[in-house]
């Protein structure tokens, strides 16, 4: 089976944290970026080979991805490909949609030569199986299997629901139903028998192109020809974390030492890039209570629920509450952070105070500069 | 830099029996230092960061330890298509019977030359892990061909009151030539210095001329090993001598590993030796973040990634992946990877090496002269199993 992981979403609703940035590489938890799950998932599930597409800003996701060795991924005959948008003698290759993407692709996937694609997003956190979720797709002799997850009534009504008979088959697809119902909510992850995705995809490119979308267009179009698709419920934990609000819960959540996420658990490892940074180094005046910390950080100051991303400094008396700071971030001393996102390379000066609420996340961008002038003359 | 025109040897044959138990299963090189680091990985960063891409590791016996961390070279960019890693375990002397020295001797000497001809590199520079050091090599190099000598010497000057009578320490000319390297006992220092210029063991010489010093020591019967041959070499009136000013610690017994990794915890010293422009490099890890919960309380600390910390530590080194029970209390301690603390446990002045397990509510007290020490993977479970040295 072939991974192809659709990494190329700018996630405008992260505003200043993906304006230089894709969203799949933004970091999260204090040593990952949100796309490590899901390739860590491919590494453990056994999925060798794995095309990662991208298109909005690439730049640092490409130089975090490198050759996968990071994530044993790096195989001579196989291993991690990234699949950026090309010009070609019948015009440029821009992805118009998920769908389109893999379309764009079918030389890259028809090198793999695979039987089955398993198509992922690079933007959620979770853990899963895909070989549990194969072997499902195989019993059930199908066509293609969407992963679901139960969700509640109030939040159906945000998702793709998929209605299902009594044999798990999918009868019926709404997108973001009024009236849901099921609570299955599609995951954006499919496994496909790429044989016959590849015909629907060249027969709809040959004559209107319509089949653009995974989740708009092509599941309706299999369902509408009677293709057997069923789907696989998945009951772990799985946050979409597209939304500021939903990021910085998603790293509270990852922060609690009972999260279901279980991130400790060694034989379900979540690989990253890791560099080679000094410990961190607490020193007399550090406070640090009930928080996630990591390698070449330097805590003066007090922290409380909350995380450390790589290389952040962190000064006297400045208080650091409820909040995500991103790797390199420098906090001066004096400095209130309440309930706020910190963007790598932001530098937050003396005595500044971005503080935001359970109702408004405060934000620092990428390499923003908030308050404290004085501070860079010293 | 030209690829090659400059390799490096890692000596890793170095006096170990005053860190036991801590050198029992491994070579001093392999020692682990400062929160996540090994010996070794100093050296292996400053050839790193001088752009040379073949290394020799000549090693006392096995490499099991060596061969685990440093692997294919990758982490310290040893790993390219040039060059690369080269290990030479069980080269030592020392522990060859006296029948068989004469044969055991001549590969000995053969494993140098042989690594020295096939580098095609025309200088080399031989370190060993016992100094802890971020030298930069390239300057070195440049000194070492600016002078014009075979061979150039590193030392550093301590304070009279840091060098113990045992110590290397060089002598130097007007001109800043070498002409010895002593122990401090038999060099002939004034009385009155109040600086000394130690030997770190560093030396950079022509490859041709190192060869030539090897197949003559060999022909001679020596059995001194590679330092030896440096020494005496150092006596033929051409080396020059290249002062290094910054951190330097020099771990010969217990009691220098143990305040080195609580130097470590002063923030000059962090700072110099971790985030100069020379970066340190290790062997990377996977590991989650460390995790401080509500009741606990750190301070003064340098800690590893994948911890979990309840309890109370105060001035201490915690390595990776260490796990700290509810109400112990740490402090003034080096607590090595993997290792695990009981709830209600104090620890004080004590070195635990890797994996080991503290049951609850235990007594581990040493003190600063004489850090306790519990050798790798032992398990205490109760207060009558802690004995003191």
């Amino acid at each position: 089976m072939l991974g192809i992981i659709l990494a190329g979403g700018q996630g405008t609703r992260l505003g200043k944290l993906t304006k230089s940035t894709a969203k799949p590489a933004v970091p999260f938890g204090g040593r990952y970026r949100i796309i490590d799950f899901t390739l860590s998932n491919c590494a453990n599930s056994g999925i060798d080979t794995v095309g990662v597409i991208t298109q909005y800003k690439p730049l640092e996701l490409n130089a975090h991805i490198g050759n996968g060795a990071s994530w044993g991924l790096s195989e001579q005959n196989g291993g991690v490909t990234v699949l950026q948008p090309y010009s070609a003698s019948d015009g440029e290759k821009w992805f118009k949609g998920t769908a389109h993407a893999i379309y764009q692709n079918i030389e890259y996937i028809d090198r793999m030569n695979p039987t089955y694609v398993l198509i992922l997003s690079g933007d959620h956190i979770y853990k899963m199986d895909y070989e549990a979720m194969l072997a499902y797709h195989q019993a059930k002799k199908a066509s293609l299997t969407v992963g679901v997850i139960p969700v509640t009534n109030e939040e159906a009504k945000r998702f793709g629901i998929m209605n299902t008979d009594e044999t798990e088959r999918i009868i019926q697809f709404e997108e973001k139903p009024e009236q849901p119902k099921s609570n299955l909510a599609s995951m954006g992850i499919y496994i496909f028998n790429w044989a016959t995705l590849k015909k629907y995809l060249q027969d709809s490119y040959a004559t209107d192109g319509s089949l653009e979308d995974f989740g708009h267009d092509v599941i309706p179009a299999y369902l509408e020809h009677n293709e057997a698709v069923f789907a696989y419920a998945f009951d772990g934990y799985w946050r979409d974390v597209g939304t500021i609000y939903s990021l910085w819960q998603s790293n509270m959540e990852f922060l609690s030492p009972n999260s279901t996420l279980n991130i400790g658990d060694r034989n379900w490892r979540i690989y990253s890039k890791a560099l080679a940074l000094p410990p961190m180094l607490l020193t007399e005046s550090a406070k640090v209570k009930n928080s996630m910390i990591v390698d070449g950080c330097y805590v003066a100051g007090t922290v409380t629920h909350s995380i450390l991303s790589q290389n952040v400094k962190v000064g006297e008396n400045s208080v650091v509450k409820d909040s995500m700071v991103m790797p390199n971030a420098v906090i001066g001393k004096d400095v209130v952070i309440d309930h706020a996102l910190i963007g790598e390379r932001a530098i937050i000066g003396d005595g500044a105070r971005v503080v935001g609420s359970n109702e408004e996340i405060a934000v620092a961008g990428y390499r923003e500069v908030l308050g404290g002038e004085q501070h860079e003359k010293e | 830099m030209k690829k090659n025109r400059l390799c490096a040897i890692i000596n890793l044959i170095e006096p170990a029996e005053a860190l036991l138990p801590l050198t029992e299963q491994r070579p001093l090189g392999t020692l682990p230092f400062a929160g996540r680091y090994r010996l070794l990985d100093f050296p292996l960063s400053c050839i790193s960061n001088a752009g040379i891409n073949t290394v020799a590791l000549f090693l006392p016996r096995n490499g099991r330890s060596v061969g685990d961390h440093v692997r294919s070279g990758k982490d310290w960019d040893l790993d390219s298509l040039r060059g690369g890693v080269f290990t030479f375990p069980y080269n030592d002397l020392a522990v060859v019977a006296a029948q068989q020295q004469a044969e055991a001797r001549h590969h000995f000497y053969d494993n140098y030359i042989q690594f020295l001809r096939k580098s095609g590199a025309e200088y080399v520079v031989i370190l060993g892990t016992q100094n802890v050091n971020n030298i930069d090599i390239s300057a070195l190099w440049r000194y070492h061909q600016q002078r014009n000598n075979e061979m150039t010497t590193v030392y550093k000057f301590l304070p009279a009151e840091q060098v113990a009578a045992d110590d290397q320490v060089v002598t130097l000319t007007e001109y800043g030539k070498a002409t010895s390297i002593l122990p401090l006992a038999e060099a002939n220092i004034p009385a009155a210095a109040t600086m000394v210029p130690k030997s770190l063991a560093i030396h950079m010489i022509d490859v041709r001329r190192l060869i030539e010093l090897l197949q003559e020591a060999n022909r001679e019967g020596q059995a001194g090993g590679l330092n030896l041959v440096l020494k005496h070499a150092v006596m033929q009136n051409n080396t020059s001598a290249f002062e290094y000013t910054g951190f330097q610690a020099n771990i010969r017994s217990i009691q220098d590993f143990y305040a080195a990794n609580m130097q470590m915890l002063l923030e000059k010293n962090y700072q110099a030796l971790f985030f100069s422009e020379r970066q340190i490099l290790t062997k990377v890890k996977n590991e989650i973040p460390s995790f401080f919960s509500r009741d606990s309380q750190v301070e003064n600390c340098l800690v590893g990634t994948g911890s979990y910390i309840e309890g109370t530590v105060t001035h201490s080194v915690i390595f990776r992946n260490v796990l700290i029970n509810r109400r112990a209390r740490i402090s003034d301690s080096v607590i090595m990877q993997g290792s695990r603390i009981g709830a209600g446990t104090v620890i004080e002045h004590a070195i635990l090496d890797k994996s080991v397990v503290i049951g609850p509510n235990l007594k581990l007290i040493g003190t600063a002269e004489q850090p306790l020490v519990i050798g790798k993977g032992q398990h205490v479970y109760q207060q009558k199993e802690v004995v003191t040295q």
